[in-house]
């Protein structure tokens, strides 16, 4: 009987098999011939090229414009993770209490998730334009100077940071919504009758309780925030010179502006790495903290 | 169940549409392909569907606009490209490996030969020139009689800064540079480098950039000129987050007195933002005084075929029929540039007293293009930008890193 | 101190609803506003004109480039839940050391930047002739959205008591009818879930398609947004009409379904 389960479920592994035709063909495949062109200096598409070993992997920690990208896109991960996960807390918090409208500020706030983040970094260019851009009007409303938004690329990495946590905010909202409608209304009660306040019940019974959905949340924005490319390309362009640049834009700058098709091979793989080596420290610790609970 | 079968059901139905649609597309229908956007990109389309029309060659029309290159460049290296396909100023040295020859073609002989150096090697030409992109620094009109600058009387860069100081006098913006997307800056660079590096004859470094010998010297001072600009307030207050329409509306409505965009400007301020603005072309200072004012040639909408095409003699009927002159002359007008085929008489505008009064004025092709390896213009732009956006030492930085990156793609 | 709160609510909740209703303000305002109109961008033009709409219309073919990527997205979808929710069964049930490899496969992929694979993906695409054909893009969206369709299916299964199929199998189903019959009847509000994100995606990809779909007949909604966005070249008031336009059949699902949406994203996230 044991034995006729087993083989019976040998077979269900050909259910993947699908699956895995399309990730070997449009994946692996494509993956592992990077990994070859990251050892040659091809230019993106000459017929000729040199294999130079790993010249390239070499080059890259030496490059003042991979360090920059390397830079930005942990504080476009880390950056956008932390304000997208405060601020769907809070907004989550708020928007479980019962109130006339709940439902459709909630809609609104996840309106922008629906939006290609290329199309919201157009809309964008309306609000940070210089001279009739929609904030330097408020400025001016308040007789301020105008201020040139993305002229500073310190504050543009900020600014992106900002427009990549607003926008996707609905999702961890969402999530904690829920968390917070899955912890049993008793714990409160409990606390109610022990007089704890309102701030404590916060810290050591919701916040203990949505660590699943911390989890979920924050992987997701973790991952999304390290791979942010399209906002960058249609706000700043990874500019000025190449100082809001994340990985995957410098990456895709060197390869097809710069002729560096090697060479962006080679900083692809590294970011590869980098982002399975965060993205898996941050959730075996988020999960260690679940099972501790 | 019944629900995944329908759902199932409806999947292959839409999958037959496409493939349908797909294999009715087998007789022959040509790629063409077009860089840029706008007016130019309109007339060609409108020129291909005529081309349709005429000849029943069914014409698959592409213009991805700013992933053009990158686009090609992707088609190149899977030897996948259009069957016909805008070369923008590297017919030869990018895409000459992939072109055919035009040589024994009918328009060949039509081929004003100012331009055919510039597209052919080894004696073979390898697309159809509409335009040559001939053009120094384009101004306003009003502002300049405002200010009370006589372009003439610029002769080098000391003279255009004076006239800069002007302008700024009248409250107006001496220099208009949108350098958001990088490109403006980039045209700064090629058309101040040239007389910086070899439009002096007594002091070219011509030789040196084509033997791969970069001196970062002069291209320091060109970042410190600009550099100066921003700091006395020549140039626009977001020059560092203005765009290209940016720039082209203020030349266009008397906002601004210089610009560094090609002939384009004129032509399209007049006709998108103000139909009134009163634009000129002067040439661009030299250096020092014993040196002459110069102009910027180079190869503008030129067509090639792609070697290895399938539908060889479609694609050659329609490069014949796009050089017929009442065609072609549509490319010209919509570029403001003066025609490459000598049968093809363009009235230019207002431009075209400019074109003649500076005949006789020296043309060089533009620094990347000519003298750089490819791969430049983006570090060219890029650095360019910090310049713009004043950062601390930006100025050797740019010089600095033009002179790695010409070094690494020499292979030096 | 109730009072205090409510108060203090109401503006916490006008101010969010400022900050995120302002993008679609400001889109609807430039759509309207004829391009010569230099007022502010927070006003509704004083001589409102349609000629935008109608550029985005004619000029951009915005309609069908609603329908092509609606087309694709829903090809995409359906295949995806499909393929993920079949490759996930084997992976939630039978946790043997080869298949914990594969799945930590699969989150592999997740991390893979595209663009460092573009070019090779690109000339394998030549090369089975998938060049502006819509079953290409079609099956390299769907491959890039697979890992997260069997991640939330497979975490769904998990969930699923295997007493369930530990039946079935006794009655004599094999793993096909074990899975039609115990598992997918269970799956539907994952399914909501995976369809949702995924079509989502699909609907705003910009990537994979600007290098499938080269030709202007094929453009999507994101493409022919971009090419009004141009270095060179930029036609705000088209581009935003087509923005405008192209986002109302979002927006409208949206509206429509987030019942479903809202409880597909608790339902699996929370698992």
């Amino acid at each position: 009987m044991l034995n006729a389960m087993q083989s019976k479920n040998r077979t269900i592994n050909l259910f993947y098999v699908p699956a895995l035709v399309l990730f070997a063909f449009f994946v692996v495949y494509p993956f592992v011939k990077g990994i070859y062109l990251s050892m040659t200096n091809w230019n993106g598409y000459s017929r000729s090229f040199k294999i130079i070993g790993l010249a390239n992997y070499k080059n890259l920690f030496a490059d003042k414009n991979v360090r920059r990208a390397f830079v930005n896109t942990l504080i476009y991960g880390a950056g956008s993770t932390v304000i997208q996960n405060l601020l769907g807390i809070l907004l989550a918090v708020l928007l479980n209490q019962k109130f006339r409208g709940r439902g459709f500020v909630r809609t609104v706030i996840y309106l922008p998730v629906m939006i290609a983040p290329l199309i919201m970094g157009y809309i964008m260019y309306f609000f940070f334009n210089y001279s009739r851009g929609a904030l330097n009007d408020i400025l001016k409303l308040l007789s301020l100077a105008p201020v040139d938004w993305l002229a500073d690329g310190n504050r543009s990495v900020w600014i992106l940071t900002l427009v990549n946590s607003l926008q996707f905010v609905g999702i961890s909202m969402v999530i904690y919504l829920a968390g917070l409608q899955n912890i049993p209304g008793v714990y409160y009660e409990a606390a109610d009758i022990d007089g704890i306040t309102p701030s404590k019940k916060f810290l050591f019974i919701t916040l203990p309780l949505l660590m699943p959905a911390i989890t979920s949340s924050v992987t997701l924005n973790l991952i999304g925030g390290l791979k942010l490319y399209d906002v960058i390309i249609a706000l700043t362009g990874g500019g000025p010179g190449y100082d809001t640049n994340s990985l995957s834009t410098l990456i895709y700058r060197y390869y097809f502006g710069g002729e560096r098709a090697g060479y962006a091979s080679a900083i692809g793989l590294v970011m590869f790495v980098f982002i399975m080596i965060v993205s898996n420290i941050v959730v075996r610790g988020l999960q260690k903290r679940q099972v501790e609970l | 169940m019944k629900k995944v079968f329908t759902v199932v059901i409806a999947v292959l139905m839409c999958a037959s549409v496409v493939f349908a649609q797909a294999a009715a597309e087998e007789n022959p229908t040509i790629s063409v392909w077009v860089s840029g956007a706008g007016s130019q990109v309109e007339v060609l389309k409108a020129a291909c569907e005529d081309f349709t029309a005429e000849t029943g060659i069914k014409v698959e029309f592409s213009a991805p606009g700013d992933t053009y290159e990158e686009m090609m460049k992707t088609k190149m290296a899977s030897n996948d490209l259009p069957d016909v396909f805008d070369t923008h100023g590297w017919a030869v040295v990018r895409y000459s490996d992939y072109l055919m020859p035009v040589n024994d073609m009918a328009f060949y002989k039509n081929i004003s030969s100012q331009i055919i150096p510039t597209v052919s090697k080894d004696g073979k030409t390898y697309v159809l020139p509409f335009d040559m992109d001939l053009t120094g620094i384009v101004y306003n009109v009003d502002v300049m009689n405002e200010a009370g600058v006589d372009v003439d009387k610029i002769k080098t860069w000391a003279d255009f800064e004076a006239a800069c100081e002007k302008i700024k006098a009248i409250g107006k913006t001496p220099v208009t540079l949108g350098g958001s997307s990088g490109v403006t800056v980039g045209w700064y660079y090629d058309r101040v480098a040239p007389s910086f590096y070899y439009t002096d004859e007594t002091n070219s470094k011509a030789a040196d950039l084509k033997s791969g010998k970069f001196d970062p010297k002069p291209w320091e001072e060109i970042s410190a000129m600009l550099d100066r600009w921003v700091s006395k307030g020549y140039l626009n207050a977001d020059c560092v987050t203005g765009d290209f329409m940016g720039d082209i509306t203020a030349i266009s409505t008397a906002k601004a007195g210089f610009d560094f965009i090609q002939n384009v400007a004129i032509t399209m301020g007049r006709a998108n933002v103000n139909p009134d603005g009163n634009m000129g072309m002067m040439p661009i200072p030299s250096k020092s005084a014993s040196d002459e004012p110069s102009l910027i040639s180079g190869e503008g909408v030129a067509l090639g075929i792609w070697k290895d095409t399938k539908h060889k003699a479609a694609a050659e009927k329609l490069l014949n029929y796009l050089a017929q002159p009442e065609v072609a002359a549509k490319v010209c007008t919509a570029t403001g540039n003066v025609p490459a085929l000598t049968n093809v008489k363009v009235d230019l505008g207002v431009l075209q007293q400019y074109i003649d009064k500076y005949s006789d004025v020296e043309a060089f092709n533009y620094f990347d293009r000519a003298y750089c390896p490819s791969g430049m213009w983006d570090v060219m732009c890029a650095t360019g930008q910090d310049v713009l956006a004043q950062k601390s030492g930006a100025v050797a930085e740019s010089a600095k890193q033009m002179k790695s990156t010409f070094d690494a793609l020499w292979g030096n | 101190m109730r009072k205090a709160n409510t108060v203090l609510r109401t503006i916490a909740i006008i101010a969010i609803l400022a900050v995120f209703l302002a993008p679609f303000w400001i889109l609807t305002t430039i759509s309207f506003k004829p391009s010569t109109d230099t007022s502010s961008y927070w006003l509704l033009s004083s001589t409102p004109t349609l000629n935008n709409i109608k550029a985005a219309i004619e000029k951009a073919g915005i309609f069908g480039a609603i329908g092509r990527t609606a087309l694709i997205t829903v090809c995409v979808v359906v295949l995806e839940v499909i393929v993920s929710a079949f490759a996930a069964y084997p992976l939630a049930r039978r946790s043997t050391r080869f298949n914990k490899v594969v799945q930590a496969f699969i989150l592999g992929i997740m991390m893979v930047p595209p663009l460092s694979i573009l070019v090779s993906l690109y000339s394998i695409i030549v090369s089975i002739h998938g060049v502006n054909q819509y079953w290409a893009v079609i099956l390299v969206l769907l491959t890039y959205q697979l890992p997260q369709g069997i991640f939330l299916y497979a975490n769904f299964i998990r969930s699923i008591p295997v007493a369930l199929d530990e039946a079935a199998t006794i009655d004599g189903c094999g793993p096909g009818r074990t899975f039609f019959l115990v598992i997918m009847p269970q799956l539907k509000p994952v399914t909501a879930t995976v369809a949702i994100l995924s079509s989502v995606n699909c609907w705003n990809d910009f990537q994979f398609s600007r290098y499938i779909l080269q030709t202007s007949r094929m453009n999507t909604v994101t493409l022919s947004i971009s090419s009004f966005f141009s270095q060179t070249y930029i036609d705000l008031s088209t581009a935003t009409a087509c923005a405008l336009i192209a986002i109302l059949p979002v927006v409208i699902c949206f509206l429509v379904l987030q019942k479903y949406f809202i409880q597909g994203m608790i339902d699996s996230s929370v698992k």
